[in-house]
């Protein structure tokens, strides 16, 4: 199977880097961010294939960010990863269409689960746009 | 909201697309939904758990365990969406119901907080929780409900809190001092919640709520009948009293509580108790409970300070010692805190609940030390006249009082309590704060019930959907008709979890699976009805027979053959520390919508959209329509050969296998034809193993019995439209590594099968049905419920409707279903025209028999 391009977006910069470099030995090819502008540009900028966004973060949050990459990218696919879960935010995420919905801490076997599930899924959607 | 409206529109395949990427789409889409449904079983199950309140959890549990529910309730309509073509709309306007239900209970507090910065006892009850604080909270409800006697006093709300903080523009302030926090390092937190209490302990308390307390003060000096001078000044303590999520840490003694604070020290001492909510270990604890601190507040309790000649504790309940529910009272002479600091060893007054006046123990203790009020505030240690120093606090009668306060306040809030009480000057008790006793029960350590002896042990494992303990006779459900005749008392016994088991649950005493899981429908109501139940046993119902007098211990997982009185003791459980709580109460409104289910029985009518009632029920509904829609994905397949590998294999089907992704040997995808050992797909691969069992090998001809035969021809001239239909077309496997969709059209018959098997238990089954034959109807039917019988033994839900049987297992683990995939592939060539021999009622059991013994031959005698 191909690397997939992963983009880890979250503010908590000692979360975030942990998370990052166990993907990494997990053979995703990561690139990760403090930002939702940041992630926009990464977007712009280079070919991924699933993002994990913090829902809550400084500036733009968690659902801006995925609603802004929905401008500029249908089929990347979202993971969104929280700690503070709400009703408001869960219906907006599934609307905007993320992938799915993690609690943080999350099980590091079950993220790598829904990255591979989600990158598969991404697969299938490119396939019936060719 | 609306979920119809503005979705982010995902592109499914339309016409012009190959049927493989429709296929990839569906299964995409199915595997998605299969996913939500383990995930919201196991929210639901989380929730239930919570929900029997012996574990503590915050208001951001509620909000995102209810959020999860909700996603992944919309997930699984949206794939179903997706995977039916927009079939079924109602189920986005049944759970747009519910969430506007749920957002309802959840969302912003509807109550707006009282425009009061002060709030006296008089007018709090403990449904002002959320104003006051848990210690206000309860101390109105005790005086004002339970008419027991409290110190004079008053509750600064959390109205004041905002009043004081915002009048400082100290929300900001702290917004930004907690971003300089590094979770992970304790020097950042220390130092920041050092900072944030500077800033609150410096800032002013606005003049409008400085009046407030100092008028409110003044009343109670008056109430007191005191003057102004400042002898003979009323003195206050200060007790924290912090709402929501943080009203545990609160009675955990996190937050500050002052004694005996002279007026002019009220205010500087109310910032300092406001200051304790950002101390390093709060900050800390609600950094890592995922807390917001928007949802915090601090009310601060002011009472009258007691002149204590005497206090202590009371427990309504040994703390440690399940079986114990005396009333134990300790006693210090001066104030409350040497009861509780260890200061000193307190006297204990153990007193029998059922008889008030008998004191069942006491034990005097030395106490040389006492705890006394300081003249100009604070507090100072001084010793005990030599005469009272080994003498009891209390008299009789006293014990006796007290521990009919205790038991008014336990029979008052359902449960066990920790008592903070006070003997005043003039010989009142007073109460000076009642919380939730945690008591240790065995619930709280599954397992921790040591076996007893002298029984036989049945069951020593297996999976607790529900602690407790249950005690009946045994007996075996089956079936329906066994739901139906279930007796009062007895214990349900059953090979498979099932929802329709909720027709005994109401009678039972237990329950006991071979198979099934915590996270599974029929646990969730097991919780719900509060059954001690063990699943997953996988022998109960070969060890157990109906009848059998046995006592299930599901604190441990254990069954005793035979009654254990030693453990009957328990079977009245205790009540949990969150109850009551106003946490607990939002999240059993929340749950309300989100964990019940209504839908036992996929025939009722009512099983529709428009009638479900919770999340469950939605999940419920969708799962049951996902393997429909599923099911009906090899008849897209036919006449769709074009891009499907043909398998050559010894077997009497002509069959095509559309992988989907994993289910054929990597590199054999793109040939023409492959063979057996280029499927990697594990249900097809089991599926196969019985469709080429070597008992099917022998060349000997099916046996023909000329009736049946006739019949055959008869069916033929009449043209029966569906049998002609089906004569002849290919077989299809559309299959992944875990998923197989197989149709097949052997002779006259149709039968189909979906199945999952991967290493999520909830996620696994096998949907199976068969259909027609080429003989007439009435030996039509008779084959199918001969494969219904067998089906049966074998685990699965049957249904027989004419010549059609459907049938459905699901929730065993991976092996077991290979196991089964491969008895169903040999059941569907021994069936093969079976239906022509069926002359007469007593070759459906033969068959069966001859099956299930092993024999393939067709001949009834064996």
């Amino acid at each position: 199977m191909e690397r997939i391009r992963l983009l880890l977006v979250d503010d908590e910069d000692d979360f975030r880097t942990t998370l990052a470099s166990r993907l990494r030995k997990r053979d995703f090819d990561v690139t990760e961010v403090d930002s939702g502008y940041r992630a926009l540009t990464s977007i712009r900028t280079a070919a991924i294939d699933v993002a994990v966004i913090d829902v809550r973060m400084r500036g733009m949050d968690g659902l801006e960010t995925l609603r802004e990459i929905r401008r500029i990218d249908t089929l990347i696919e979202v993971i969104m990863l929280t700690g503070h879960a709400s009703v408001e935010s869960a219906v907006e995420g599934m609307r905007l269409g993320a992938f799915d919905y993690l609690m943080k801490p999350c099980d590091i076997n079950e993220l790598v689960a829904k990255i591979q599930d989600a990158y598969q899924r991404k697969l299938v959607q490119e396939a019936s746009l060719k | 909201m609306n979920f119809l409206k503005n979705w982010h529109v995902r592109r499914s395949p339309s016409a012009r697309d190959s049927l493989g990427d429709l296929f990839r789409f569906k299964y995409s889409a199915f595997r998605m939904l299969l996913d939500s449904n383990t995930q919201l079983l196991k929210v639901i199950a989380d929730m239930e758990e919570k929900l029997c309140g012996r574990q503590v959890f915050g208001i951001s549990y509620v909000r995102t365990q209810a959020g999860r529910a909700i996603f992944h309730a919309l997930r699984m309509v949206k794939n179903l969406d997706d995977l039916s073509n927009h079939r079924y709309p109602r189920l986005f306007e049944a759970l747009e119901k519910i969430d506007r239900k749920i957002q309802e209970e959840m969302g912003p507090r509807k109550e707006s907080p009282p425009a009061e910065l002060i709030l006296t006892y008089d007018e709090i009850t403990k449904e002002m929780a959320d104003w006051v604080g848990g210690k206000n909270a309860n101390l109105g409800e005790i005086h004002g409900r339970l008419r027991l006697p409290v110190p004079e006093g008053f509750a600064i709300t959390t109205r004041g809190f905002t009043r004081f903080l915002s009048h400082n523009g100290l929300f900001e302030k702290i917004t930004t001092k907690k971003m300089e926090i590094d979770p992970c390092s304790p020097e950042t937190i220390a130092e920041s919640s050092r900072e944030i209490q500077q800033l609150i302990t410096s800032a002013e308390v606005p003049s409008d709520l400085d009046t407030a307390i100092r008028s409110a003060y003044d009343r109670i000096r008056q109430r007191m009948h005191r003057t102004e001078k400042a002898e003979d000044l009323p003195r206050i303590s200060l007790r924290s009293s912090a709402t929501g999520e943080d009203a545990e840490l609160s009675s955990a003694g996190q937050y500050l509580s002052v004694l005996n604070v002279t007026p002019d020290q009220l205010i500087s001492t109310y910032k300092r108790v406001v200051a304790s909510l950002y101390t390093a270990p709060a900050v800390a604890y609600r950094l890592n409970k995922g807390i917001r601190d928007e949802d915090i507040a601090m009310s601060v309790a002011c009472l009258a300070m007691v002149e204590s000649v005497a206090s202590g504790v009371i427990y309504t309940h040994h703390p440690f010692d399940f079986l114990d529910d005396n009333i134990m009272i300790t006693a210090v002479w001066g104030l409350g805190p040497y009861a509780v600091e260890g200061r000193i060893t307190p006297d204990s007054y153990t007193v029998d609940r059922r008889s008030l006046n008998a004191i069942v123990r006491t034990v005097i203790s030395h106490k040389p030390v006492q705890l006394v009020n300081l003249p100009e505030g604070g507090l100072q240690e001084l010793s005990v006249k030599p005469e009272m120093q080994d003498t009891a606090c209390l008299s009789p009668q006293q014990i006796g009082t007290l521990a009919g306060y205790a038991l008014a306040l336990e029979t008052h809030y359902k449960h066990a309590q920790d008592i903070e009480w006070a003997l005043d000057r003039e010989g009142r008790l007073l109460i000076l704060q009642s919380r939730p006793l945690h008591v240790q029960s065995p619930e709280t350590d599954i397992g921790s019930i040591p076996a007893v002896s002298g029984y036989p042990l049945l069951i020593k494992e297996g999976a607790v959907a529900y602690p407790g303990i249950g005690c009946g006779p045994a007996f075996q459900v089956h079936s329906e008709e066994d739901l139906k005749n279930f007796p009062e008392g007895a214990v349900l016994v059953a090979k498979h979890s099932s929802p329709m088991l909720v027709m005994a649950m109401k009678k039972a005493r237990a329950i006991l699976t071979d198979v099934g899981s915590v996270a599974g429908h029929m646990a969730s109501l097991a919780r719900e009805f509060a059954v001690p139940a063990i699943l997953d046993t996988r022998i109960a119902t070969a060890t157990i027979p109906t009848g059998m007098e046995i006592t299930v211990d599901s604190f441990s997982g254990i069954v005793y053959q035979g009654t254990v009185p030693e453990l009957l003791s328990l079977q009245k459980t205790a009540e949990s520390p969150m109850k009551e709580t106003p946490v607990y109460e939002v999240l059993r409104k929340v749950a309300d919508f989100i964990a019940p289910l209504t839908f036992t029985d996929p025939k009722a009518s009512n099983f529709a959209p428009e009638f479900c009632q919770t999340l469950h029920d939605i999940g419920r509904l969708v799962h049951e329509l996902s393997y429909t829609e599923m099911f009906q994905i090899g008849d897209s397949a036919s006449g769709n050969e074009s891009f499907a590998v043909k398998l050559k294999a010894a077997i009497p089907l002509d069959l095509c296998i559309i992988d989907l992704g994993g289910g054929i040997a990597p590199g054999k995808e793109k040939l023409k034809s492959i063979k057996m050992e280029d499927i990697s797909s594990a249900p097809f691969r089991a599926l196969l193993r019985g469709l080429t069992h070597e008992g099917f090998r022998s060349s000997q001809p099916r046996p023909i019995n000329l009736s049946g035969f006739v019949s055959v021809v008869m069916e033929q001239v009449s043209g029966h439209p569906q049998t002609v239909d089906r004569f002849g077309e290919r077989s299809f496997a559309v299959v992944s590594d875990n998923y197989l969709n197989f149709s097949s059209r052997v002779g006259y018959h149709y039968s189909a099968l979906d199945s999952y098997c991967g290493p999520t238990i909830d996620m696994n089954y096998i949907s199976f049905s068969f259909k027609g034959g080429a003989a007439d109807s009435v030996r039509r039917n008779r084959r199918v419920r001969a494969i219904a019988l067998v089906l049966k033994e074998l685990d699965f839900a049957v249904d027989v409707q004419g010549d059609l049987v459907s049938a459905r297992l699901q929730k065993y683990e991976c092996d077991l279903i290979m196991e089964r995939l491969d008895l169903v592939g040999r059941l569907l060539l021994y069936t093969r025209q079976m239906d022509m021999l069926m002359q007469d009622e007593g070759y459906v059991r033969a068959m069966a028999k001859n099956f299930l013994s092993g024999n393939y031959s067709l001949d009834r005698n064996g």
